[in-house]
């Protein structure tokens, strides 16, 4: 009986303390899983991120991410007290686990999401953007979502850092979010992220659906290749591979010397595009920052994020309130970027389609991927996937200046 | 209420950052355009040069003796389209 009594207190159902909100975060992480196999909606993080939750959420387990107080403090499994910051990171794998060893090596101190811009920049091609400068700007106006968010969270009463790291789901890039959340308001870190790669892999329902509630078909028929014929362009790219490797490293020096928080992302996005530029010259460095680290990037990222929703940290109003108005930032910043085409349009003679400034936000390429697809909805012929794609791409940037922005004054 | 003088401060700094420097980014690369046009116009293509003397170095008895081992590790179904010496 002796025997018995010990095998059942080695299982998760000993260890529960008559607390089963658990049993609705493994509902959860097997909803994710579902959505990333299944659905194969963003599976590259949603598969780790569902497992993660599922990891951290076996009472007993220890693999749950114990978040910090403001002050430091964290509350080790024997009851005592500790200051996070000042415990060595061996000791934090010995008493907290492995899952918080990664989280505060790789996660709290920011280092992976510049780690995975690396990446993005060595995948990302500026030719469509560099080609198509004009139209960058609308990149901008896609921001606005992440203050406006930001402004309607203070009302709602969340702290200043709560509400800028809500807002910036309305960037549309991961990386950008959980690099602003780290640094304002960890505590929020799983939501955040679990709401804004979600709405990310739902591009393909909200941005169709924004374009058409704000978007006449006319507007919608603008054909960009037949404007750049009747308009054509003044400027004309002589050698565009110098052009590429400049660009990147002119970008850098003026990011850095104008919003330095943003540099780390910027600077990182542009190192990586830099890399792959190069050509064969640096080709092995550009394998590895595209392929290995960028994975491995991916893997630690996805895992110990999901590790951060435990039932205490997830199953709360706030929570409500990120998915909530995670969407209203994504949906608000599409239609400002149409907005701002728009009364563009009102100005000029060479017209620019809305779904440019739709594609404002990052997502990329699947913004602008969803974007073509709805022009040639209407227009079979009217392919403007080149045209997005530089306001996209000028949208990382963008977002990646908004999160600095935020980080400097709230940081 | 004092939060949202701070939020809307925000906001206005924020998206007049943004615009600021998408906008010099902008520039920037019209004036590195015009510097990359001016300097170095034209991609150089000497490719061409270096591919164009492929000498015919393979002899027809080692080609048919290469065509032969390839149709025997494939069981007949690969073939030889090009043989070259490194």
């Amino acid at each position: 009986m002796d025997i018995l009594n010990k095998l059942y207190e080695m299982t998760a159902f000993a260890q529960t303390g008559g607390d089963w909100t658990f049993l609705i975060m493994i509902l959860i992480a097997f909803v994710l899983l579902y959505l990333g196999i299944v659905k194969k909606y963003e599976p590259l993080l949603l598969i780790p991120i569902g497992f993660g939750v599922l990891l951290a959420n076996f009472p007993g387990g220890g693999m749950g991410v114990v978040q910090a107080a403001s002050d430091g403090t964290v509350t080790l499994p024997d009851g005592t007290q500790e200051i996070i910051w000042d415990m060595p990171l061996h000791k934090i794998a010995h008493d907290l686990g492995l899952m918080n060893f990664i989280y505060y090596m790789c996660i709290k101190t920011g280092f992976i999401p510049p780690i995975i811009f690396m990446g993005v920049g060595a995948l990302t091609d500026f030719g469509p953007m560099l080609r198509n400068l004009r139209l960058s700007i609308f990149g901008a106006g896609a921001q606005f979502g992440i203050f406006a968010v930001l402004l309607a969270s203070l009302a709602l009463g969340f702290t200043p850092q709560e509400a800028a790291s809500l807002g910036i789901i309305g960037g549309a890039d991961g990386p950008t979010a959980i690099f602003t959340t780290i640094k304002l308001a960890p505590h929020l870190l799983g939501p955040i992220a679990i709401a804004a790669y979600s709405y990310m892999a739902l591009v393909p329902v909200i941005v169709p659906l924004v374009v058409k509630a704000l978007c006449s078909k006319k507007e919608l028929m603008i054909n960009m290749k037949q404007q750049d014929k009747l308009y054509p362009n003044k400027t004309e790219i002589k050698n565009m591979r110098v052009l590429k490797i400049l660009f990147p490293i002119c970008v850098t020096t003026i990011v850095a010397l104008l919003v330095p928080t943003a540099v780390s992302l910027v600077g990182m996005l542009m190192f990586g595009n830099l890399l792959k530029e190069l050509g064969a010259m640096t080709s092995r460095l550009f394998d590895t920052a595209s392929n290995a680290i960028m994975n491995t990037a991916t893997i630690f990222l996805g895992i110990s994020v999901g590790a951060t929703m435990t039932a205490d940290a997830f199953l709360n109003l706030t929570t409500i309130g990120i998915v909530v108005g995670g969407f209203l930032a994504f949906a608000l910043s599409i239609a400002a970027g149409i907005c701002m085409v728009k009364i563009f349009n009102l100005f000029v003679k060479k017209k620019v389609n809305p779904l440019v400034g739709a594609t404002g936000l990052s997502a990329v390429p699947m913004a602008s991927r969803v974007a073509n697809d709805i022009a040639t909805q209407y227009d079979s012929k009217n392919h403007v996937l080149n045209y997005c794609m530089a306001s996209n791409i000028s949208g990382v940037i963008g977002s990646a200046v908004a999160a600095g922005v935020l980080i400097s004054f709230l940081g | 209420m004092e939060n949202m003088g701070l939020g809307l401060t925000l906001m206005l700094i924020g998206m007049l950052t943004v615009f600021v420097i998408l906008l010099i980014v902008i520039n920037l690369s019209k004036v590195l355009i015009s510097i990359v046009n001016k300097v170095a116009p034209e991609e150089e293509a000497p490719k061409k040069k270096v591919e164009a003397p492929a000498p015919k170095l393979i002899d027809a008895n080692v080609m048919a003796i290469i065509e032969a081992a390839v149709k025997e590790l494939t069981g007949g179904k690969g073939t030889v389209t090009n043989v070259e010496k490194l």
